[in-house]
């Protein structure tokens, strides 16, 4: 019998303390990430990371620490800084995402 | 927003000088800062209705609504390493906010740069801004709020009807202010623009000289418009 995968989209919206508004939709699967779009109303230089942070994260276990460090690493690789969020408060957004289920 | 890429990249290309842009928007429209997603941010069916456009902007940053009756805008383009252009993004944002700052200095408003990207008068948010480093320039672009309706804004941005409490609309008001509610007077356009220019001018030691569009500026305007900033591609891309 073919097992059951479970698979959810889905959006949350997680407020930085003291800080930015940050927008998740994510599309999870079996506990990975298969697809996700950050939004938010951050700052980042130069804008275009956000896209590679996204794809970076394909694949990725739904988990705080692991999500911190691929955000950490790609920002690191292209000299970016993220201003009004760290990669920490990228992944608790995400990672808000698994609460809300 | 076409505009203002247009300059950038003329100045790229060193066949402008930096440039001061002060301007309004006809007919009124709401921006989203680059990492926003637009149908989350703004009610695009109320847009539609009441003749309000909708744009996405190369900067971060927030949803602003541009009242052509209570906003302007300004941009500032200025080569990377010019001296009002650091590398450390958030103290350049304090340098040419600075600008903005002065300005409301010369209609009598008492008004502070408050990290990140705002600026506050009697502890209130009266001006939002944003900054990009692209195109070997750095772009700094941001509204003064010279009037707000607080309902109007409401309706526009996309926040949940049953949300739109007396309390919330009440707590804006206590979070955002405008040049006319601070000063309890009616503050003109022209006044304003002429004590932006003043500030400016006078905060960042700059000589303004008035000009206009070079017609490779115009053009190349006219085309991103076409291929970008009116296009659902980019303003629905997220």
């Amino acid at each position: 019998m073919e097992s059951l995968k479970v698979r959810i989209l889905e959006f949350t919206s997680y407020k930085i303390p003291d800080g930015k508004m940050v927008k998740v939709r994510v599309d999870v699967k079996n506990d990975s990430i298969q697809g996700i779009t950050i939004l938010g109303d951050f700052f980042l230089h130069p804008e275009d990371t956000l896209v590679e942070i996204e794809e970076e994260l394909v694949g990725i276990v739904l988990e705080e620490e692991s999500i911190t460090n691929v955000i950490q690493r790609v920002l690191d690789t292209n000299s970016a800084v993220l201003i009004g969020a760290s990669a920490r408060d990228l992944a608790k957004a995400i990672m808000s995402a698994r609460r809300t289920r | 927003m076409a505009i203002d890429e247009a300059i950038m990249r003329s100045l790229k290309e060193e066949r402008v000088p930096p440039t001061l842009r002060l301007y309004r928007w006809n007919p009124s429209a709401v921006s989203i800062g680059t990492f926003q997603g637009m149908k989350e941010e703004v009610d695009l069916e109320y847009c539609g209705k009441n003749n309000i456009d909708y744009i996405r902007r190369i900067t971060g940053g927030g949803a602003v609504y541009h009242d052509f009756d209570g906003e302007i805008t300004y941009s500032i383009i200025l080569p990377r390493g010019h001296r009002l252009a650091p590398d450390d993004i958030l103290g350049s944002y304090e340098v040419l906010c600075s600008g903005v700052v002065k300005g409301l200095e010369h209609l009598g408003i008492d008004a502070q740069f408050k990290p990140i990207n705002d600026i506050v008068a009697g502890g209130k948010k009266v001006s939002g801004n944003a900054q990009t480093r692209r195109h070997s320039c750095v772009l700094q672009h941001g509204t003064v709020l010279l009037d707000l309706d607080v309902e109007v804004m409401f309706s526009i941005l996309k926040v949940p009807q049953e949300k739109i409490s007396d309390k919330m609309i009440a707590d804006v008001k206590e979070r955002v202010t405008s040049i006319r509610d601070l000063l309890a007077s009616d503050v003109s356009m022209d006044e304003l623009r002429d004590a932006l220019v003043a500030g400016f001018s006078e905060a960042l030691k700059l000589e303004l000289v008035p000009g206009n569009l070079t017609e490779e500026e115009t053009a190349l305007a006219a085309s991103l418009v076409q291929e970008k900033y009116a296009t659902d591609e980019w303003n629905l891309s997220r």
